[in-house]
């Protein structure tokens, strides 16, 4: 259709094209499978329950269970967790569960220990609350240590940068008024045939942000097309291959089904910043983030893809390819995707500290100053650290009175010789608590607050946030 | 080129071993990782490939341990050729091709001295393989 359109005009596509068929591949942790496992005898009415000691969640009744995809392994969390178990199952093999009960007159069972393949099971459907978002972020890490995201393994100081999402290859990219696409929608679904059970949660249409609620059997799915997978320090997810085909009602599909990766933009975002607003870098298109470098400032920058191109193109040709043989028909939905709900943020009803709320003034001095006159300040201006600036304020070191201590101890009078120049630092906007348990993690009682030009703008101390926290 | 991988026991590693190699043979070996330390030393080394013989002969003779390194496995059952590993090799021995295909060019791999392609890998299909005693590290990140 891309290519048709750029050739020949969107009348003629529109003549030419019925159908045009989309797909993505990506980590989709919304996502998860119920299951109904039948009654055992005594029966038991479900309370807590594990599969390969992932738990399980028991949203109701006696033996339906939800199986999160994020849901870790209690033996090797991080490793194994939900969307491996859904693989597992998918794949045919046994599972383990484990349940307990509380015990009731009609279900009197308290534990149960089985093994169970998909077959055992009355219902398997995978049933996920948020797919398919339209276009995602580009995740950069500003800070000097690498960083494990959801969004994968970020280098330090912008060394590298991630992006998930097909681009033009997304389905609701390629209708991005959902004209086609509602509750009822057929879908390919992880190598199988699902529906469109109405909008993701965190539908933001306005923002380019659309995603959908699906369901499908997951008894007839393909493990190429639904993998647990695991990002290292954020958890467990599962790798969803969804496909909508887009039936070319009107000129006007032709032309948005033409979309390409050069007109879709997203945001190269700081994920270095751990709040909800995450700094904005630079704005890329699809086409850049598929090129395999970005460009932020002047300065360029390797991006790795999280979802598989590969994969999503092969959906969007097995799609097809059930079309033309009869094996999949298109359906109107019943009700279309709304296209103006909003995302909001979560009400908080406490307050949440912030490094700039416990800052103090930081006691400075620069590098040519004695041992001796840093120690005189040390008790004048009763404090315990000392930060070493150069002309210009920026960071270049920090000297406790312990350092003062062990000088005194071994005969040192050069402040050269005793500071240290591998500063731990925070910044203005960083929640307390992630400045706080740095200090724990290196065992020290104090952080100099710095901006991104390594300018010092305070010290923020142990003391400060257990008079905080301890309030 | 081609990659040696090199070890000296603690009874020789004072010596220098490659330096005479170098002087002796006029063979440029470039050396492409290196941990040493008194207790022996592990080089990881490029000789071109028509001097390969005499090299590993000179290494051999003064009681160096030589062998051609397996640096990296890939699952290609187990890899979804996403391409989360690409921005992360210092080398760029991680490539997609033409077809969306992540690609593993062994050649260019370091291998287990840097890894830092394997906790990236959400399918867990890569595997860097220890050189002491050739066994298989498992990811263990945590």
């Amino acid at each position: 259709m891309k290519r048709l359109v750029e050739s020949s005009g969107v009348e003629v596509a529109f003549r030419e094209v019925d159908v045009v068929t989309t797909g993505t591949f990506g980590a989709m942790c919304s996502s998860g499978a119920i299951i109904n496992l039948g009654h055992a005898d005594p029966p038991i009415k479900i309370d807590k329950a594990w599969i390969n000691d992932v738990p399980i969640c028991h949203p109701g009744a006696a033996v339906d269970l939800y199986i999160g995809a994020t849901a870790m392994s209690e033996r090797q969390p991080f490793e194994y967790g939900g969307g491996h178990v859904i693989e597992a199952l998918v794949c045919g093999k046994e599972v383990e569960l484990r349940a307990t009960a509380y015990g009731t007159d009609c279900y009197p069972r308290t534990q149960i220990k089985t093994n169970l393949t998909k077959d055992d099971l009355n219902q398997f459907y995978l049933l996920n609350f948020r797919n398919c978002y339209q276009r995602y972020n580009c995740a950069v890490n500003s800070r000097d240590e690498t960083i494990y995201t959801y969004m994968g393994k970020l280098l330090p100081r912008l060394k590298n940068a991630t992006y998930s999402g097909a681009g033009e290859l997304n389905p609701l990219m390629n209708d991005p008024d959902y004209e086609t696409i509602g509750i009822g929608t057929r879908i390919f679904l992880g190598g199988a045939q699902g529906y469109v059970i109405g909008e993701g949660t965190q539908h933001e249409p306005q923002n380019l942000n659309g995603t959908i609620m699906v369901r499908g059997d997951a008894k007839k799915m393909n493990p190429e097309f639904l993998r647990g997978a695991t990002f290292t320090r954020y958890g467990t997810t599962l790798y969803v291959g969804l496909g909508i085909p887009i039936p070319i009602l009107n000129e006007g599909l032709a032309k948005k089904t033409a979309i390409r990766d050069e007109e879709i933009f997203t945001n190269v975002v700081d994920y270095g910043v751990p709040r909800r607003n995450r700094p904005k870098l630079a704005k890329v298109s699809y086409k850049e983030l598929k090129s395999g470098a970005i460009t932020v400032g002047d300065k360029r920058i390797r991006v790795s893809s999280l979802s598989s191109l590969k994969t999503a193109r092969k959906i969007a040709a097995t799609l097809k390819a059930w079309i033309e043989q009869g094996e999949f028909f298109l359906t109107a939905p019943v009700e279309r995707l709304p296209v103006d709900t909003v995302f909001k943020p979560m009400r908080q009803t406490e307050e949440v500290s912030f490094v700039s709320n416990v800052m103090q003034k930081a006691v400075t001095c620069s590098e040519t100053e004695s041992v001796q006159a840093v120690a005189e300040r040390i008790v004048t201006r009763s404090v315990n650290h000392i930060v070493m600036v150069d002309d210009s304020g920026k960071l270049t070191g920090i000297v406790t009175s312990w350092d003062i201590t062990r000088a005194l101890a071994q005969g040192k009078t050069a402040l050269a010789d005793i500071v240290t120049r591998r500063v731990i630092t925070a910044k203005l906007d960083e929640p307390l608590e992630t400045a706080s348990k740095r200090m724990a993690q290196h065992k020290i009682s104090a952080l100099p607050v710095i901006d991104n030009e390594k300018k010092v703008l305070g010290i923020v101390t142990a003391e400060d946030v257990s008079k905080l926290l301890g309030r | 080129m081609v990659r040696i991988l090199l070890r000296f026991s603690e009874d020789i590693v004072e010596q220098p071993i490659t330096s005479q190699i170098i002087l002796e043979l006029k063979v440029p070996i470039n050396i492409i990782t290196a941990h040493v330390n008194s207790k022996g030393g592990e080089v990881l080394a490029e000789v071109p490939d028509e001097s390969l013989d005499k090299v590993v002969k000179a290494f051999r003779k003064r009681g160096a341990k030589v062998s051609i390194p397996k640096l990296i496995e890939v699952d290609a059952e187990k890899c979804v050729s996403c391409g989360a590993c690409v921005t992360l090799c210092p080398v760029e021995a991680i490539t997609i091709d033409e077809d969306a295909s992540v690609v593993f060019n062994k050649e260019k791999c370091i291998g287990s001295t840097c890894s830092a392609c394997v906790d990236a890998c959400p399918s867990r299909a890569i595997k860097s393989v220890k050189q002491n005693n050739s066994e298989l590290v498992a990811n263990n990140a945590h």
